[in-house]
């Protein structure tokens, strides 16, 4: 397949580990560290970290939107979808997203009329098919995702759709990012940035990074060898004593993100003062909601949700994981307790999240290690 | 008619959807996206990609047949240039 084929060539993969070989001084330890959740899965997918000499160690980062969802919203959402009159639609993974006491799945089970979706337009679909249903959906994800929810909701208005409203989770990637570099847990040398997110808001947000912090950031694609190249590219900056954003994505990110994009977002959404991202806290205006133009459809204010807050299990470590402060390993319940199958803690429900990758993909080889 | 999309959910089902964490990305995370190849356009600002999935080109306009596009979560998102 087109853009997809080249970038797994076997071959290629060799010269450029050889290269990263060639650019790092032995006896320094560096950490660079991923910022996407889906680097994380090409990472273990293709077993890169073995590619790689051991003094370069990758850090899994706070990407991904599932894991930081606290347990609060998912119970505010099951309260939505327990609702009679509601159809509640949501993507796959936040199904078994664990809430304080049961899942949307779990709800499902009992009689909630939760239905998996692939694209906010399958949830207005629903909507248009059933006027007689309150239809909600479940919108999540970081700025790669808010424009499909938002174009969704511009058509939901155009339509006078009076049926469909949107439980927004939408969260920003570059806030808790600001409070990375600072992490006395972390000395990290450069950050691989989010190809896709980049898309959207372009590579210039991220000048921070070599600016305020003197760390570079390249931002990168998502098959193997995108991701070699781009850790080659972050060493090579610490070689040369560089510190830039450079876009290693060029085929699909144009530095300045995409204009449409942005307008959309800016016209649906809003900032919320603040948000709750699990392990990390309350992180200010970190999230998106409905902007008041599109008030009506706001899930939120349409029902009346309990917004407890809910404390994390305490023998979860997600949110260790999602500062990259313990690897997925490390964590007490790994792999015991906390499964995909019967997940306690977030990061390991997502494909992206760093434990489940881990554990599909990671724990063998390293159970061969140790034995 | 069936798309690819139909295909997997029947194949996986709901306890284990599309983003079934041995499988590809998962669709709820940001960072998905595949690059697909538009086979017919509409005027309401959809198109139909390869598979005949519907995928939003507003934000990639104008799209011809031909185009290849990257997408996420029912969203053409870039070009793939």
């Amino acid at each position: 397949m087109k853009y997809v084929d080249e970038f797994r060539d076997r071959e290629l993969g060799r010269v450029l580990a050889a290269q990263i070989v060639a650019t790092v001084e032995p006896g320094r330890h560096y950490k660079v560290m991923e910022v996407c959740g889906g680097h994380t899965h090409t990472i273990y997918k293709y077993g890169i970290d073995d590619l790689l000499p051991e003094n370069v160690e990758l850090v899994h980062g706070p990407g991904c939107p599932v894991c930081v969802i606290p347990m609060g919203r998912v119970d505010d959402a099951i309260a939505i979808a327990k609702r009679p009159d509601v159809v509640f639609t949501c993507f796959g993974d936040m199904l078994r997203v664990p809430g304080g006491d049961e899942t949307l799945l779990d709800a499902k089970a009992q009689g909630a009329d939760v239905r998996m979706v692939y694209s906010p337009l399958d949830a207005l679909r629903i909507a248009r098919e059933n006027p007689e249903r309150e239809v909600v959906f479940l919108a999540i994800g970081f700025e790669t995702t808010a424009p499909s929810t938002a174009l969704t909701l511009v058509r939901a208005k155009r339509e006078r759709l009076a049926n469909f409203s949107v439980m927004c989770n939408h969260v920003l990637i570059l806030p808790p990012l600001r409070a990375l570099p600072e992490s006395p847990d972390l000395r990290l040398d450069g950050f691989i940035g989010p190809g896709h997110v980049c898309t959207v808001i372009g590579a210039r947000p991220f000048e921070f990074v070599p600016a305020d912090y003197g760390k570079p950031v390249v931002i990168s694609g998502f098959e193997p060898l995108d991701v070699l190249q781009s850790v080659h590219m972050v060493l090579r900056q610490v070689a040369d004593g560089r510190a830039e954003v450079e876009n290693q994505y060029t085929r699909v990110v144009p530095y300045d993100g995409n204009i449409a994009a942005l307008r959309v977002m800016s016209e649906v959404f809003e900032l919320r003062p603040h948000f709750e991202w699990r392990g990390l806290g309350f992180i200010s205006q970190s999230g998106l909601r409905l902007s008041g133009a599109y008030a009506d459809f706001d899930a939120e204010l349409r029902y009346a949700v309990p917004g407890v807050r809910v404390a994390d299990p305490k023998a979860c470590q997600c949110g260790e994981v999602l500062k990259g402060v313990i690897k997925p390993w490390e964590c007490k319940v790994f792999g015991t307790a906390c499964t995909p199958e019967r997940p306690i803690g977030t990061c390991m429900v997502s494909s992206e999240g760093a434990c489940a990758a881990y554990y599909n993909y990671g724990r063998f080889a390293r159970e061969r290690v140790v034995v | 008619m069936t798309d690819a999309r139909d295909t997997v959910s029947q194949a996986s089902g709901v306890n284990a959807p599309i983003c079934d964490p041995a499988g590809e990305h998962c669709i709820t995370c940001s960072d998905e996206g595949v690059p697909m190849r538009v086979v017919a356009v509409h005027d309401d600002g959809t198109a139909i990609c390869e598979g005949g999935i519907e995928v939003m080109v507003d934000l990639v306009a104008p799209v011809d047949r031909g185009d290849e596009v990257l997408v996420h979560a029912g969203t053409a998102i870039a070009r793939v240039a």
